[in-house]
């Protein structure tokens, strides 16, 4: 891998979207009407105008790829496990997707909360928790009686 | 109507008490979320966004407005005071700012800072003011084709500056294209990519997508690496800026607040280069030029001109043709949508009070800016003692707030989420966000315009070539595409001889 330049790679990936999008997606999931007389104006023109340019694009950063120093080597974070953080910040995410419609906006957060500001380690874990708490309700207030939106509230315990 | 009738029924729009708290609240939040290390002003007003949905649109636009103009000064805090620009526009600053705070002079570095930006932000809103009206009414000959030459030339533009190479730019403008297809087709009502989803059938949103690209690859980035960025804040000093120090300079902030205000009237360039810009042309002119680099104060007045004074220029191309000229107006674009107006030359026809009222409000900005810029350069070390265990999350919740409150729907966290990761992978290879989310917004229009040329002409594309504005924002696309691909062969060029020399002398 140490020969391969980040260039080359982000061209390879476009040119395999574009082909993706070519020969898969655009005849699978971009539906014309059959009336259409000129190509140019039916709903598949544009997304294959911008297959074709990104495909263009593809191997332009795939040539130049070839000629540049870069390399695909990440930086380094200063502290270690990051990318573990990172799949413990994913699963957070899935999680609190999931519990929005459950737990409700508020009580979901407030876990989202508490889980993140412990993954970043913090260093006051006693203003995260107080803050886990407050800001969600201070933000279920504003949203729900201020703004007039209709804050998911879950099935097991309703705020006023 | 009348230039004295325009400006009376804007005062009416904002002559009241909501209005003009609403910008002094946005200056303060735009100070405050510009001088957090780890936020910047993009994000800033991308998460105060959501707050203004409930207000009047007048009212959530200025709030914004005040938003970015308090960021852009709030980022040279962080820079001058603990080496750290809050936003990218503040890079230049540091170059002189920091030197002088390590002197102990940090106070009249902050000090020149704010001065200059009013300075700046005061010449910059009156080019607004004075090039807006004037801009909108020639874009009022324009019809479909001009528009897709003009939003062609934009987009190329804003690919090619934005990051480090023209054709990762161009990459990363046809993914926001592609994105932008989603959803029904704008003549036949057909499925694009919706896979069956209702969801998707109106698009993705707009929201949901700025706020995954902006805020959520920061919030990964502090995941990444809790510790980054950790500095110590300088003490403020004794001395303070004088009346001969700000004489002294002016030369320098009326110089870079031209620089600002003539590249930021051009779409995608922003106010970090405009800000080098008029830092270096400061030092070429100055008579200290060997001071700047150690300390000069010329170079932060210069640095801070420079890139205040993009601020109020990056709303000539919004307002007057409708076109984002950096993220941030990209963002506010935004907010114009969700209130159900149009930027662009009818809305200089259609809602004249509006465009006043703005013009009234930015001026006013100016006022407000100089007085909480003063607070908050004496109340930065509570802003940075924010712990990051606890901005983090809170930037999370409200990005989950902020973007369920657009239309209600869990949908749109999900999108969002998505959308995050994306522009974090985007990030770590450094592929530009600016020109997906501007391509995002622009795609509808281009394909709109392209569209509509062609049914007026018979599906003929020489109709793209119809007339002198066509053929000069077809000449300016490809006057830059030649500049951008001659300045990065020469830089490439450059780069292996340095190499080749080092290797020699190794």
């Amino acid at each position: 891998m140490q020969n391969i330049h980040r260039q080359t790679i982000i061209g390879g990936v476009a040119i395999l979207l574009a082909l993706f999008l070519v020969f898969v997606a655009i005849p699978n999931w971009v539906y014309a009407p059959s009336n259409v007389r000129k190509l140019v104006l039916s709903p598949l023109f544009w997304p294959y105008a911008l297959a074709l340019l990104t495909l263009l694009v593809g191997l332009g950063l795939v040539f130049t790829g070839m000629r540049s120093d870069e390399r695909l080597e990440p930086d380094p974070a200063e502290m270690p496990g990051g990318f573990f953080r990172l799949a413990i910040m994913a699963v957070i995410m899935v999680i609190y997707m999931a519990g929005l419609p459950r737990l409700g906006m508020v009580w979901t957060s407030m876990l989202a909360f508490a889980a993140t500001a412990f993954l970043v380690r913090t260093r006051h874990p006693k203003t995260a928790l107080i803050c886990a708490i407050v800001i969600p309700l201070l933000l279920y207030a504003f949203f729900a009686h201020v703004a007039g939106v209709a804050i998911p509230q879950g099935l097991l315990v309703r705020l006023p | 109507m009348s230039l004295m009738d325009s400006i009376l029924a804007g005062l009416s729009l904002v002559g009241n008490l909501e209005s003009f708290l609403a910008l002094f609240a946005g200056v303060v939040i735009g100070t405050i979320g510009g001088a957090i290390p780890g936020m910047s002003a993009t994000m800033a007003v991308a998460l105060t966004l959501p707050f203004t949905f409930a207000m009047q649109p007048i009212t959530g636009i200025l709030m914004l407005l005040g938003v970015y103009k308090g960021g852009i000064f709030g980022g040279s805090i962080p820079a001058i005071l603990i080496k750290t620009p809050g936003t990218p526009a503040s890079s230049a600053t540091v170059l002189d700012g920091y030197p002088m705070a390590e002197k102990g002079e940090a106070g009249r570095a902050l000090g020149m800072a704010l001065w200059a930006s009013c300075t700046a932000d005061v010449i910059s809103n009156l080019s607004l003011i004075l090039f807006a009206g004037f801009l909108a009414s020639f874009a009022l000959n324009f019809g479909p084709p001009e528009f897709f030459t003009l939003i062609l030339f934009s987009l190329t533009i804003i690919a090619g500056v934005s990051g480090r190479s023209l054709l990762r730019g161009a990459f990363s403008a046809m993914l926001g294209l592609l994105l932008a297809t989603v959803g029904l087709d704008l003549i036949y009502g057909t499925n694009r990519f919706t896979f069956g989803n209702p969801n998707m059938m109106g698009g993705l949103n707009f929201i949901a997508v700025l706020i995954g690209l902006f805020a959520i690859p920061e919030i990964l980035s502090m995941v990444w690496d809790p510790k980054g960025n950790d500095g110590t804040a300088r003490k403020l000093g004794r001395n303070w800026v004088t009346w001969a120090d700000y004489k002294a300079s002016f030369r320098s902030i009326v110089r870079g607040s031209f620089i600002g205000v003539f590249l930021g009237s051009i779409p995608g360039i922003g106010a970090a280069p405009s800000a080098f810009l008029s830092y270096s042309e400061a030092r070429r002119k100055s008579k200290n030029r060997d001071n700047f680099g150690k300390g000069e104060i010329e170079g932060v007045a210069a640095a801070e001109a420079g890139n205040n004074g993009v601020a109020g220029a990056t709303l000539i191309p919004l307002l007057a043709l409708g076109v984002p000229g950096d993220v941030i107006t990209a963002i506010i674009i935004g907010a114009f949508m969700v209130h159900g107006l149009q930027p662009g030359p009818m809305m200089f026809i259609m809602n004249v009070d509006i465009i006043y009222g703005l013009f009234i409000g930015l001026i006013v900005s100016s006022v407000f800016l100089f007085f909480v810029g003063s607070a908050a350069i004496r109340g930065f070390r509570y802003v940075a003692d924010i712990p990051r265990g606890v901005l983090v999350p809170g930037v999370l919740i409200l990005c989950v707030y902020g973007v369920f409150a657009v239309n209600n729907n869990i949908f749109d966290v999900g999108v969002m989420f998505v959308m995050g990761w994306v522009g974090y992978l985007m990030m770590r290879n450094e592929i530009p966000a600016a020109p997906f989310l501007i391509a995002f917004i622009l795609g509808p229009l281009l394909e709109d315009n392209f569209r509509q040329s062609m049914l007026m002409s018979g599906s003929n594309p020489l109709i793209l070539f119809r007339g002198p504005i066509t053929w000069f924002f077809w000449g300016l696309t490809a006057i830059t595409v030649v500049a951008i691909v001659r300045a990065g062969y020469r830089a490439t060029r450059q780069l292996r001889k340095r190499e080749a020399r080092a290797a020699d002398a190794r």
